[in-house]
Parts: C-alpha cells; structure tokens; sequence
C-alpha cells in the first residue's frame, strides 16, 4: 500500500468509523510484508491489543502477531518518561510531578497531553536494537478527527507559546518529524455517510499544509452493490402493493448511490486514491477479519 | 430556571449531535419550550435544523412546516468556546483592569483554546446560564466530541482542579510567600524544574497569569460547586447515547458504573442505527414478487427478485448482529432504540423522522 516506505503511519478520521480496524489492518498488511510493526494506540485506549485478543493495555509493546507489536500510550505515563529523559532523576521527578499541587498544574499546560503522545512516537521511531531501528513501521491510531488535528498540530501549539526553552526544542523536533512527508504519511478512514464524508472533507480542507503527507483515504464498510439502480427505477412503481420489499429495494439501492456519490467526492475534491474496504458483519472482529482487511488493503493498492 | 435538564453523553461517531437534536425536536412537538446546546465545530446540526451558522445565541428553529399547531418551542444554539470564558472571566473578575489584563493575557488564549478539559467546562457553564437566566422547560446538552463517554463527567473537575485556590495560589508564590513557608523549599526547586523544561520565560507568563486568576478562584470554585449541585440535582438526568455494537456497549456500561459512583441520575440510554430484521423470509420472497412490467425484461426481473433476496439475507444479518447490544444495561435502566435510517438529516423535515422514534424517549425524559 505504501511504497515509499513512512517510518510513521498516522490514522484517523471521524469516531466509530473503524479507525481502530483499519489501523490493525494496516500493521497486519505491512507485519505480512516482513516488516517489524508497532501500532499505537492513545489515550489508555486497549482496542488493538483486545483484536487480538490480548487482555487491559500496556506502555510497553506487546506482540500481537507475527512481526507484529501494539503499545497503548497515557499522557501520565508519556509525561513521566519524557520528564525522566531531562531531569534523569526520580526523587526529583517525584518531587516535581507526584506532588498535589503539580498534578492540576500539568494538566494547565495547553497541549501538553497530545504533545507527548507525539513525543512517545517520536522516540519509538529514534528507538535502535542491534545497530538498526527498532521500528521499520509505526501505525499511530490517532484520535478522530477534531481532536486528532489538534494533537497533530500540539506541537505547533507549544512552539507558539513557549517561544524558547526546553518544551520549545522538544517541540520543534517533533514537528519536524510529524511534518516530514518521507517520514509520516497520514491515512483517513471514513464511510459512506453523508455527515462522515462532510467531515472528512473538512477534515483535509484543515489539513492545509499537511494534505501533501495524506496517502490515502480509505472509504469503510463498503457494501457490494446488490439492487440495479436502472432496473429498480423501472421496477419500483410496480412495488406498491409490497411496502416492506419497496423499502428493502429503496434502501438497497440508496446505499449503494451513497457509497458511489462517497467515492467520488472524496476522490474527486482530494485527489487522494480513495481505498474500499468491505463491510464485515460479524461485530466480533477476529484476527481473520482482521487479515481480510489486511489483504485488501494489499490488493487494492500495489 | 429550567424544570428538566437532559445531558446526552455518548462516545464518538454513535449520533450524539443528531440525537441531541432529534430528542429536543421530539420535546418541541410534544408541546414544550425547549433549547438545544451543541458543541460541535462540524457544525452538523446547524444543517440538521436549517440555521446557516448556528450562533452562540439561542435561535428559534422554524417547526411550522411539521406542525402548524405546535405549541412547543424550540431553540438551538452553538457552544462558542472564547465568548464563555470571556464571560466567565468578565463576571468573576473583581475590576475591570484585572479582567482586562487577563483576556489580554497571552497564556489566556491557550488556556481559552487547548486546555484540556475547557471544552466540558464551557459547555457546562454555558447551561447553566441557560438554566438560571431563560425559561426553557427542558434543555437538551450535546455534550463534546470525546473517545469515550465518560470524558464529560471527568474534564469540569480536571479544570477546575486547575483552577483551585491551591494551584493558583502556589503558581503566584513567587510574587506572595507570606503564609507559604512550608512549601517554599520544595517550590524552589519545583520552580527550577519546571524552567528547565517549559523555559524561564513560559512559566513566567504561566506564573503571572495564575496570580491574576487567583483573584477569580473563589469565583471559579462555588460556580463549580453550583455546577455539580445542579448535576446532581433531580432537574437532571445523564441520557446515553450509543450504538450496537461491542466497543460502545463496553463503554456504556462503564459510563452508568461511573454516574452510579458519582450518584449522578442516569435517564436511560438509547442505541442509535439499529438494523430491524425484515419482516419476512429471504425463502418467502419470491412469492412476494409482484408481476414483471413489460417495460423490464425477464432477464433483469429475475435479476432483481435474486438480488431483492440477498439484500434481506443481508437485512437479516444486519438484524441479527445488532440484537444482542440492544439489551438493557441494567434493571430498571431504560433503553431505547433508533432504527438504522438511510437518510441524510438535512433539515427539520429528515430529523423529524428520526425525533418520531423518541416519542416514547420523550415522553419518559419529560
């Protein structure tokens, strides 16, 4: 799906459209290809590690699969590691950050909570093991849209308002990292919706500058088409006496008009290649379901 | 005063936005004065409830064209984040030069934009100026875009943790020791920490705008007070809104465990999108079949009679994975389902076909 290689893969989109399934998917299609994947969740999340059936959520990776490792990031524990990085000292870490007073505090530093997710990868990217990266892939399944862009540009933030100094330094390498369109790439996953397909359109109207890293969008729960719209036209009329298989034929051919009028607006206002994933109705996903995604994320796109 | 409160919490992507608005209408048709608080900067139900530019302001929703008679009212306005703490900030303020140096405070514009926790924080404040300063029967909250439910009922202690007379006035020591002995050794070294990292002059700034909004602190800590009174209160109930499926019904239930433990009054969940079965067999349809019009050919009839039968085969199983995330949550929780729709809310007209499937919603929440 990727050929020219980011070191980072940034996921999102609008909430509950499966940004979490496509983020294992994509760590799936790139561990099959002999890469050695961390997909990282946010915020305490535990989603990816629960796909394959790992139990709660660890700041450690974890392998989930072949060539395949998941790590769920919290802003507590981001903050203590970068903090741990500069001051080296834990009686003094303690002192600073465990105390009543210092708790609120931190939680006052705008942006401070989405940028050390940012710092986190930032550093498992720099991660060496044996004279090479540690990771030839990070799948970051960010937060959805509004908050994402917001964490994305939490570096940003921070440079702006501190001016100088330490946060400052940090900030800007970050950035420069998250910004480098050979090193993250972002993908944005939506659905045929017509309010997802409005947001996601905003969403990469917003991205200004970053529109360049985007590689794909990818366009879930595609359903394959199963009423001819031409027939039906003819066809629907004669229905009436039928309510309940006129509104089965009605819906049937609604959705798939939605799903074609989705594709074209997001290729047509982006002229990003939009990316189909098939709807899977079991909501129990499993790790077959998952490598039915993976697949066709490698055959749509090579 | 308002007589109810109805706060729809609900992870994102399950329809909160729509379902806020879909609820209200619902109330509106039923005959009462409701207003709708949204926070959403997709500005979705500006388009939902035909108001190009949803303004911070409530704004009367034109209900004549779905009922000429209707006595109810409705009322729809957008959380504007800035305007909110600027008015917080202007009412707490002791005088006007400090209010002025505070929102003239460059800190103050962070802190009024990303701070974590002032989404939720403004969006509670904002109803209650609604509840104590208009006379709506019911107000119907949207509540911000969040991983998961339970972000909401967190965030206004998180700020206002922040905001405590103990944060404020240690961030101020520098300028006021008196009365801080104990703490001033460790502060020192604190101090020196915090400088390393954030720069000398970031925590300055930091420092010098929570000595201004010290003097708001008492201001600040009973409007909270208030706040949480009111939550608590039986004007209010937490209304869930989630969707069938595994990762929302997990949330759900974590989020009534968290509103138990806080004692805060749960009104009932409804599940957004359910897929109902079909009311016949996929194996019954070809008897269904009406007779072929000549204007389709035999070919593509049958064409569509084979297709007609997949797609309730699909119905079906649609049906079948939603049923198990539509049972009650808990005993004597209500739980109410919203049918998966195909249709674009666009206007009053498309919500209200949504808002018909509340009534019993409604009725229950008045």
């Amino acid at each position: 799906m990727f050929s020219e290689d980011p070191r980072i893969i940034v996921v999102t989109g609008k909430g509950g459209v499966g940004k979490t399934t496509v983020s294992a998917a994509i760590g799936l299609n790139a561990a099959a290809q002999g890469k050695r994947v961390l997909v990282v969740e946010a915020a305490g999340s535990e989603r990816v590690a629960a796909l394959f059936g790992l139990k709660g959520r660890s700041y450690a990776p974890r392998q989930c699969s072949s060539n395949l490792y998941t790590l769920s990031i919290t802003p507590e524990e981001a903050i203590e590691d970068y903090v741990m990085l500069r001051i080296k000292v834990r009686a003094l870490y303690k002192l600073v950050f465990r105390n009543r007073i210092m708790g609120p505090f931190i939680n006052a530093v705008p942006g401070l909570h989405d940028l050390v997710h940012l710092g986190k990868i930032f550093h498992l990217e720099a991660s060496q093991k044996r004279g090479r990266s540690e990771w030839d892939l990070i799948v970051f399944d960010a937060p959805a849209t509004g908050h994402g862009l917001t964490m994305l540009s939490s570096p940003k933030t921070m440079m702006a308002m501190t001016r100088s100094g330490a946060f400052y330094d940090n900030a800007a390498i970050v950035e420069q990292l998250f910004s480098d369109v050979k090193k993250t790439q972002l993908v944005l996953v939506a659905n045929s919706d017509e309010m997802v397909i409005n947001e996601t359109l905003d969403l990469y109207e917003q991205l200004d500058e970053m529109q360049s890293q985007v590689k794909a969008i990818v366009l879930n729960e595609c359903l394959e088409e199963s009423v001819k719209p031409d027939t039906w036209k003819k066809a629907a009329s004669h229905f009436e006496d039928q309510p309940e298989l006129m509104q089965l034929g009605n819906r049937a051919v609604r959705r798939s008009v939605a799903q074609k009028d989705a594709e074209a607006r997001l290729s047509i206002q982006t002229s990003q290649p939009v990316i189909q994933l098939p709807f899977l109705f079991d909501r129990t996903l499993e790790k077959s379901d998952l490598e039915t995604l993976a697949f066709a994320l490698g055959s749509r796109h090579e | 005063m308002s007589d109810r409160i109805l706060i729809c919490c609900g992870a994102g992507g399950v329809g909160k936005t729509t379902t806020s608005a879909a609820l209200a209408l619902q109330l509106a048709l039923q005959g009462n004065k409701v207003a709708v608080i949204t926070i959403d900067p997709a500005r979705r139900l500006a388009d939902a409830l035909g108001i190009p530019g949803l303004s911070h302001d409530p704004c009367a929703v034109d209900l004549s064209a779905l009922d000429p008679t209707c006595t109810g009212r409705l009322d729809a306005m957008m959380l504007d984040m800035k305007s909110t703490f600027d008015s917080i900030i202007t009412r707490h303020s002791p005088n006007d030069e400090s209010r002025d140096k505070l929102l003239e405070s460059r800190y103050y514009r962070f802190v009024s934009e990303k701070l974590a926790g002032s989404h939720e924080y403004m969006a509670m404040e904002r109803l209650y100026q609604l509840h104590t300063e208009h006379d709506y029967d019911i107000l119907v909250v949207d509540t911000p875009p969040a991983q998961n439910a339970m972000d909401f009922l967190k965030a206004p202690k998180r700020l206002a943790g922040v905001m405590s007379e103990g944060v404020v006035k240690w961030m101020s020591l520098p300028k006021d020791r008196v009365g801080f002995r104990l703490l001033e050794r460790g502060s020192r070294t604190v101090m020196a920490v915090l400088k390393k990292l954030a720069g000398e002059q970031t925590v300055t700034e930091i420092a010098e705008f929570f000595s201004l909004i010290s003097e708001l602190a008492e201001g600040f800590r009973s409007r909270s007070l208030e706040m949480m009174e009111l939550l608590e209160s039986e004007h209010t109930s937490f209304v869930l809104v989630s969707a069938a499926s595994p990762a929302a019904r997990f949330d759900a239930l974590r989020f009534l465990g968290l509103l138990n433990d806080n004692k805060l009054p749960f009104g009932g969940a409804i599940i957004n999108r359910v897929h109902a079965p079909p009311s016949f067999s996929a194996d019954d349809l070809p008897q269904l079949m009406p007779s072929k019009p000549r204007q389709v050919s035999r070919q593509d009839w049958e064409q569509l009679a084979s297709d007609l039968q997949t797609v309730s085969v699909r119905q079906q199983r649609l049906a079948d994975c939603d049923a198990p995330f539509t049972a009650p949550l808990a005993q004597d929780a209500p739980i109410w389902t919203v049918p998966h729709l195909e249709i674009d809310i666009q206007d009053p007209k498309s919500l209200a076909l949504i808002a018909q499937h509340l009534e019993s919603a409604a009725t229950a929440l008045r």
